[in-house]
């Protein structure tokens, strides 16, 4: 059964300039591009990847992610 | 009586509104001064240069993300031996932007970890050379050489050419260890330069007659909205890459190094959890902050805390001061390699965020995990003081002791 959303992930593409630290800390939250912008790859994210998410938010040095409850 | 020696003048001058960022004081602690700067004088004036220092986290961050205030575009005032703007670090958007885009893909952190297995081999390599002896300069024996054999691998460069290129890049960042003569410095910096150029010729001839599958190649191939890179425009992405590529990662390499050879309780931290070594990484860069400023240019009249800023000044955006922000970052001045928010600005931020930032990431990471899986035990030689260079904090002496096996 699949786990149930408890955030809700949001990146504005318009702040990302690659600098890549939620891919590399939350890779099962975000991916990368060809250029190594962020790719969001989740947008609910169930409360076992709750963690994941809010690494990769907290370590945005545009604040480019939002993580915000379901 | 004899009266007493002057003392100093104090750095930053609170009172004068100034501060030397090119004091030895500054490279080798600059943590304390980058907190009296923040607190006291948020906006100063440089001396000598007579640039704007801005210094607290949310106007560098407001800066780094404003490029139509603070461009970029230098009209060679900084002039390095280049006869062109640097590309892409010297133009605006929405020209840079086109070139990131050909330029980010073969930065990417895929590409790094292509080249990752050769940068540990080298490592290694350099270890090897030597763990027995049980002592070494590190700046030379390792932070020097491992960042130009990464960056020549990358080029497809010849490894070879190491002693050429260090060479190179010295005449153009420091020609004031060879004379304090600044028309002598300029005359060094431009016959450098020159020298630079041909020698990027030479290797775009080569490319044009036989393509290889290396960044040069790719290079000569790329095509922004169909139309091939010129050869100038080649050029300028070639200077640009030697030298930002190659003093900031030995620079990074020698401040970590130094920090955990200074504080046994980290270093005992990091080898006894080898999957903080990210983390170290990322805090070592925030508190160490080995590029310490990137210069701007204001393109309009800007008001910053009141204070009217003209157009056409330069402006050092102090990144090493905005890192250790309390506005930003939470105990600031304690080094912590469980940190959970760390959004420093080591790499900048904005458009311009530094292309080789997950090339030096990885080698810094190599490096660490390295150096510590063969020598996990080691200290500054007793008696021995590092010294720094200032802007880019370099660690040019180093002296490394650890006990040797047997």
């Amino acid at each position: 059964m699949a786990e149930a959303a408890a955030l809700r992930v949001t990146v504005d593409m318009a702040l990302c300039v690659g600098h890549g630290r939620c891919y590399e800390l939350a890779p099962e939250v975000f991916g990368e591009d060809e250029r190594g912008y962020c790719v969001l790859l989740r947008e609910a994210v169930p409360e076992s990847l709750a963690g994941q998410a809010r690494s990769g938010e907290a370590n945005c040095p545009e604040g480019a992610i939002r993580v915000e409850r379901a | 009586m004899a009266a007493a020696p002057p003392s100093p003048p104090p750095n930053p001058d609170v009172e004068a509104g100034t501060v030397s960022l090119f004091d030895p004081g500054i490279a080798e602690k600059p943590q304390p001064i980058y907190d009296t700067l923040r607190e006291r004088l948020p906006i100063a004036r440089a001396a000598w240069t007579n640039s704007i220092v801005i210094s607290r986290y949310e106007d560098v961050v407001w800066a780094l993300r404003h490029p139509e205030i603070f461009s970029s575009k230098m009209d060679l005032q900084l002039a390095l031996g280049t006869e062109r703007p640097m590309i892409p670090q010297q133009i605006d958007p929405p020209a840079q932007t086109r070139y990131r885009k050909i330029l980010d893909p073969r930065f990417s952190r895929k590409r790094m970890a292509e080249i990752e297995p050769r940068v540990r081999a080298h490592a290694n390599e350099l270890i090897d050379a030597v763990i027995d002896a049980g002592e070494c300069e590190f700046d030379k024996s390792f932070a020097i050489p491992l960042p130009c054999t990464a960056f020549l691998g990358l080029l497809g460069l010849p490894q070879e050419h190491l002693d050429l290129f260090l060479e190179l890049k010295d005449g153009i960042i420091r020609p004031h260890q060879r004379t304090t003569d600044l028309e002598e410095m300029k005359q060094i910096r431009a016959e450098t330069g020159q020298r630079v150029y041909a020698y990027f010729e030479e290797v775009i001839d080569d490319r044009t007659a036989h393509p290889r599958d290396d960044l040069m190649t790719y290079l000569i191939g790329a095509q922004i909205d169909g139309e091939t890179l010129s050869r100038n425009e080649v050029l300028d992405i070639c200077f640009l890459m030697l030298l930002a590529g190659l003093d900031t990662v030995t620079a990074s390499i020698g401040c970590t190094m130094a920090y955990l050879a200074s504080n046994p309780q980290q270093l005992r931290k990091l080898v006894a959890n080898p999957g903080l070594i990210d983390a170290t990484v990322e805090e070592l860069l925030r508190w160490e902050t080995p590029v310490t400023s990137v210069p701007r240019v204001l393109a309009q009249d800007v008001t910053l805390h009141g204070r009217e800023l003209k157009k056409g000044e330069m402006v050092s955006l102090l990144i090493g001061a905005s890192n250790l922000d309390d506005g930003e970052f939470e105990s600031p001045s304690s080094v912590d390699f469980d940190r959970e928010r760390n959004r420093h600005l080591a790499f900048g931020a904005g458009p311009h965020r530094c292309l080789g930032s997950h090339l030096a990431r990885m080698e810094m990471r190599v490096a660490i995990e390295e150096w510590h899986r063969r020598i996990p035990e080691y200290e500054i030689a007793p008696g021995e003081i590092p010294t720094y260079s200032p802007g880019i904090r370099e660690v040019l002496y180093l002296p490394l002791v650890w006990k040797t096996r047997g």
